[in-house]
């Protein structure tokens, strides 16, 4: 190392350290660029295409599993029976949480669009069976035994109105059968899937 | 010291009748009390400077949740600290383990007694005063080897391994930049070299501006400075991304603290220091102390003292906050091959100049010059 390399190293330290410095005290003396925010009283609004929690209106799911089938990490589960429209019934839909990595594919498949991302982040638990969202509050048994109901109500009338109509037919006119069933066999309107109510945010 | 409680007793009737020892003793106990809880505050606020500091420079806020801007943070801190469990090592050395944090505050601390704070503010105005600073802060070294070999722990090791060459090392060109000082003054007292730095306007007769090589060394003790007190851009000792935190990565609670405490009680001891000996001590501007009213004199130059020394510990905290941590032998190199030649270099050429002017620094010369 020669003299000249020497003082080089010399210079270029005090110049190199002057220069952090200038550019450390700029950013100490303005106090306007500080850049953090107070979280619990401020918070940052969410953009808009945000995914946070995701949220099933489950008044328009018609329970097609794409969700399911898509999930990379399987977090999401759903129940269903077929109601008596032949139309699914969801006997739960359970969303969990703690494991969903917000890949977002399960709203890009759903066909009804009724699964969304929130703009929710903030969830934090003392244990993991809290992070289990469910989006039907009634126990899946339940809807199951209800709806079987239904469904067996539904076809003991159809087998009451095929058989009045059998009879009606071969009382009044033997010739011509098959015309009455087409009316009768229209099941009862199912219970309404809506009834239950889309579980609201969690929020804090 | 013995010369107060004269004073004292001369001032006080009252007190003639008590033996002469014991009000020595008050006295003594008295001032030590009065520099201990200077020693502490400064600690705590200094915490809290230190953090809002790097705050602003980081862009961010720093502590503002406990009390108002935050300023109780640090009676929180040692709230928590002293509350914590004190936890030794099963395996660690229980003597030196619980000797080590007290060694290194002591070290740090007992400097403080011949720190001129005003006109007549200083524990004892030792002859030796420079010297006795330099002997006694190197107790510190002995306290974190000693930490860094009691905890059993290979990272407190290397950090106190470290910490060790380090101080060592940088002691040298320390002493050597500061000895320009003691060459100007012809004494090593710190009060006389706080006196021979008064006049001509009270800013010009700093030694900051007595010469060139007395402008040189003063940033040079000021860099060599940061380095024994182990500050961020030399801080290896407790390299926390290599040495998880060094040398007392086994300390808890209160024996935590001490070593917290020790840490700011070095800084303030080199920012005095270098107030001191470079920038007039407590020569106020403009003014002559010495010639005002004991308690005035005593409280302006007290104010004086205390906001150059400050200024200084912010400087430091300011360089902390700026430059990213050497490596070890870049450290080393920095000591061996850079500091202490020229150190050695600057103090041949603030001896050359005193030989040659016969003492007078640049502007005694221009102030003879224009009469």
């Amino acid at each position: 190392m020669g003299l000249k390399q020497y003082i080089n190293d010399i210079v270029e330290a005090v110049v190199t350290t002057a220069k952090g410095m200038r550019i450390t005290a700029r950013y100490g003396v303005d106090a306007s660029e500080e850049v953090t925010q107070q979280y619990p009283e401020e918070r940052r609004e969410p953009s808009e295409r945000f995914r946070g929690f995701l949220h099933n209106d489950v008044a328009r799911c018609t329970s097609c599993q794409m969700c399911i089938k898509v999930c990379p990490v399987d977090c999401i589960s759903l129940e269903a029976v077929r109601g008596a429209d032949k139309k699914f019934v969801l006997a739960s839909y359970d969303i969990n949480i703690g494991r969903c990595m917000y890949c977002g594919l399960c709203v890009e498949v759903c066909p009804t669009k009724s699964l969304t991302h929130t703009s929710g982040y903030e969830k934090a638990s003392v244990n993991r069976g809290e992070l289990v969202l469910h989006f039907i509050h009634e126990d899946a048994a339940e809807i199951k035994a209800r709806v079987a109901k239904q469904v067996a109500e539904a076809a003991a009338k159809a087998a009451e109105a095929a058989k009045a109509a059998e009879a009606v037919k071969a009382a009044a006119n033997p010739a011509a059968p098959d015309v009455a069933p087409a009316a009768a066999n229209k099941p009862a309107p199912a219970e309404p899937q809506a009834k239950e109510k889309p579980e609201s945010e969690k929020k804090g | 010291m013995e010369s107060f409680a004269l004073s004292l007793v001369k001032a006080v009737p009252a007190l003639s009748g008590v033996p002469m020892w014991t009000v020595t003793l008050t006295a003594m106990v008295l001032t030590a009390a009065i520099l201990l809880v200077f020693a502490l505050t400064f600690g705590g606020l200094g915490s809290y400077v230190l953090r809002k500091v790097a705050g602003d420079i980081q862009v961010r806020i720093g502590p503002n949740r406990v009390g108002p801007y935050g300023l109780l943070q640090f009676l929180a801190d040692g709230a928590k600290l002293i509350l914590k469990e004190d936890i030794i090592p099963a395996k660690a050395d229980r003597f030196l383990f619980i000797l080590a944090p007290y060694l290194v505050f002591v070290g740090s601390f007992a400097a403080f007694v011949v720190l001129p704070f005003g006109v007549g503010l200083i524990a004892s105005d030792l002859n030796i005063g420079v010297y006795y600073v330099m002997a006694v802060t190197s107790l510190v070294v002995v306290g974190i080897l000693m930490a860094g070999w009691a905890s059993n722990n290979k990272w407190a090791l290397l950090g106190g391994m470290r910490a060790a060459a380090q101080i060592i090392s940088y002691e040298i060109p320390v002493g050597m930049a500061i000895m320009p000082a003691v060459l100007i003054a012809g004494s090593l007292s710190l009060q006389d070299i706080v006196r021979s730095q008064g006049g001509l306007l009270g800013v010009f007769g700093w030694n900051l501006f007595h010469n060139p090589f007395t402008f040189f060394s003063f940033i040079l003790y000021f860099t060599a400075a940061q380095a024994e007190t182990n500050q961020t851009p030399f801080d290896l000792p407790e390299a926390e991304s290599e040495l998880v935190s060094g040398y007392n990565v086994e300390y808890s609670g209160i024996r935590y603290a001490f070593f917290f405490l020790a840490e700011f009680g070095d800084m303030f001891v080199v920012a005095a220091l270098a107030t001191a000996c470079f920038l007039g001590g407590w020569h106020v501007p403009f003014f002559h102390a010495e010639a005002l009213p004991a308690f005035w004199g005593n409280l302006l130059s007290l104010g004086a003292f205390l906001f150059k020394a400050f200024a200084l510990v912010l400087v430091m905290m300011w360089v902390r906050w700026t430059l990213p941590r050497l490596r070890v032998d870049q450290l080393m190199r920095m000591s061996w091959k850079y500091l202490v030649p020229l150190t050695f270099v600057n103090l041949l050429g603030v001896s050359l100049w005193l030989l040659l002017f016969k003492g007078k620094g640049i502007p005694q010369m221009i102030a003879s010059l224009v009469g």
